[in-house]
């Protein structure tokens, strides 16, 4: 009796998970052991059988030259966009956190390019950056005497183009968590360096920087994860090329997926989950580091 | 001393604009471009345009199919980001209150164990199981992958968002005989306001400017959505350099304007969705 009053309490807590619990379980938990369990099958567009074959699409993919350059890529990609983000949005933010006039239009402006889509960024400046005579970029080299770079097609600067077109979208986001995480640190911290005589850069390096661990960490792991998600600005700005000079692991994904050759895919998204847990792991171990040594 | 400040702030203002500019320029130069013909626009690429012509924009909106993409982005981005709020609060609300309960501890860490797991390595089961399930070229295989994918975050977001809510005002109701759906429904979820806009504001940011799952899983064209009907016309099949800039107006417009009218609550929701994670 009793027990069966208290089934009836938590039963609609139970109803409540359900609908959350069990969508996750589908379309989350059970995609992803389907991808495990078919990176080991010979599973194309070409035969309707499907077969166990075994590490024969790891095989394949360890002898593939491109997935090297869609590691390389993906992982140069995030360092260096996540490093020039945070370079540009931390000063940014330190100066907006002070009290001016236009400082919320400076706010609203640096942040806009983030709602912009990332596809309709990428086919802007690729017009922007083209070689053609159309180039605005080229253009104006042009007149100052400098000479058209194809900056797309020239295998040294597709990735370097690509990373400034993202540096450019996102650094606002970054400068916007950078910016609620400065409104936490408490002015009477400022205050009591002033009056040992400390001066702006002191202050900068001792108390904002370790008052911004929770937004550093936040936007040095974030940026890195989705840095090595990036798909979307390859497809439009290169597609990949030159040479898979801008090829990432998502992008070569795509390429097999869209060839029909689904098991060989699925050994790419697996690799892709193996480099993103290394990536968070050796972060998350940074940050411990530092953490602890600021605790002491 | 005064003068030093005076020399801060005038130098503030001048990196600051010059920053403001870069990020202004080629925004700029895609506004004025739809309105120039190509001749125009290669002679004098910043001057504003000699006049106003709409044609393009016309000839964009109808190779775009526009209305129909249009309605596909706004259905799949408003039911994924109200399935993500409801089912993600239920679940978030039913986990703090029940903190104690072995289930509710399993339940967690599975839930958790998400965020672990780009959702991105999945797509090739997510292509066999929508295949099984006879759901390609539907917008509700997209519904379902977006609410799955955001459930974690939304619901450790929701969760220790209840914590801060009160028990207290709860009973109050139950005193009154009202059930613990009607409870949740009446009491807490109106109090949850700031993390459901935040939830909401963060998704449907991301959701609409979303290409790959789309890509991947609405591949009929009478299904498909904003994004890749840019795709289609200036990027697959063939390069339309003449409708480049209208369309790419017509597919950021929309979250354009929205973000002009609540920029205060989208740069709030970013601020708040990011520092608590």
């Amino acid at each position: 009796m009793k027990n069966d009053l208290r089934k009836k309490k938590e039963l609609p807590y139970i109803l409540m998970g359900i609908p959350g619990v069990s969508i996750f379980f589908v379309f989350f938990i059970m995609p992803l052991l389907f991808t495990v369990r078919y990176s080991f099958f010979n599973w194309t567009n070409f035969s309707p059988d499907i077969s166990f074959n075994g590490l024969d699409n790891y095989k394949k993919l360890f002898h593939d030259s491109t997935i090297l350059y869609g590691i390389k890529n993906a992982l140069v990609y995030a360092v260096v966009t996540v490093f020039l983000q945070s370079l540009i949005a931390l000063p940014v933010s330190a100066a907006l956190n002070t009290k001016f006039r236009g400082r919320n239009l400076f706010r609203a402006t640096f942040f806009c390019p983030a709602v912009l889509s990332t596809l309709v960024v990428g086919y802007l400046w690729k017009y922007l950056l083209s070689a053609s005579e159309l180039g605005f970029i080229n253009q104006v080299m042009n007149r100052i005497g400098v000479g058209t770079v194809n900056f797309l097609g020239d295998k040294r600067y597709a990735l370097a183009s690509i990373i400034f077109t993202q540096v450019w979208q996102w650094f606002g986001w970054s400068m916007v968590i950078y910016l609620g995480n400065l409104q936490s640190i408490s002015g009477d911290l400022y205050e009591a360096a002033s009056i040992d005589g400390a001066g702006t850069l002191r202050k900068f390096w001792h108390i904002t920087i370790p008052g911004l661990a929770p937004a550093l960490k936040i936007n040095l792991i974030t940026g890195m994860i989705s840095g090595l998600k990036v798909f979307d600005i390859v497809i439009s700005m290169t597609g990949g090329g030159p040479a898979h000079k801008t090829d990432t692991i998502l992008t070569l994904m795509y390429a097999k997926f869209a060839d029909g050759n689904y098991g060989y895919a699925a050994a790419f998204g697996i690799m892709f989950l193996l480099v993103s847990l290394v990536v968070s792991r050796v972060l998350l171990g940074l940050f411990g580091a530092w953490e602890r040594r600021l605790g002491q | 001393m005064k003068r030093k400040n005076h020399l801060q702030t005038a130098l503030k203002y001048i990196i600051l604009g010059l920053l403001a500019i870069i990020v202004l320029l080629p925004i700029y130069y895609l506004l004025v471009t739809t309105f120039k013909s190509s001749a125009e626009a290669t002679m004098a690429p910043m001057a504003l345009p000699k006049s106003f012509d709409f044609g393009g924009y016309a000839y964009a909106f109808e190779k775009m199919q526009y209305p129909r993409a249009f309605k596909n982005t706004l259905v799949i981005t408003v039911c994924s980001v109200a399935g993500i709020v409801v089912c993600a609060s239920m679940l978030g609300y039913a986990l703090n209150r029940r903190e104690e309960r072995k289930l509710s501890k399993f339940t967690f860490l599975f839930i958790l164990s998400g965020m672990l797991f780009p959702a991105q390595m999945s797509v090739l089961g997510l292509y066999k199981l929508i295949q099984g399930l006879h759901m390609m070229n539907q917008l509700s295989a997209v519904i379902l992958i977006n609410i799955a994918a955001n459930m974690a975050y939304a619901a450790f977001m929701f969760k220790s968002f209840v914590s801060t809510i009160p028990i207290e005002l709860e009973e109050a109701a139950r005193i009154d005989g009202a059930g613990t759906l009607r409870t949740f429904w009446t009491i807490t979820f109106p109090l949850m306001k700031p993390i459901v806009a935040t939830i909401a504001i963060l998704n449907a940011l991301t959701l609409w400017n979303d290409f790959m799952t789309p890509l991947y899983f609405l591949q009929k064209r009478e299904n498909d959505v904003l994004l890749q009907e840019i795709y289609r016309n200036v990027g697959q099949f063939s390069t339309d350099w003449t409708s480049l800039f209208q369309m790419l107006v017509l597919g950021a417009l929309p979250l354009l304007l929205f973000y002009l009218f609540m920029q205060r609550f989208i740069i709030g929701g970013v601020m708040s969705g990011s520092v608590k994670g």
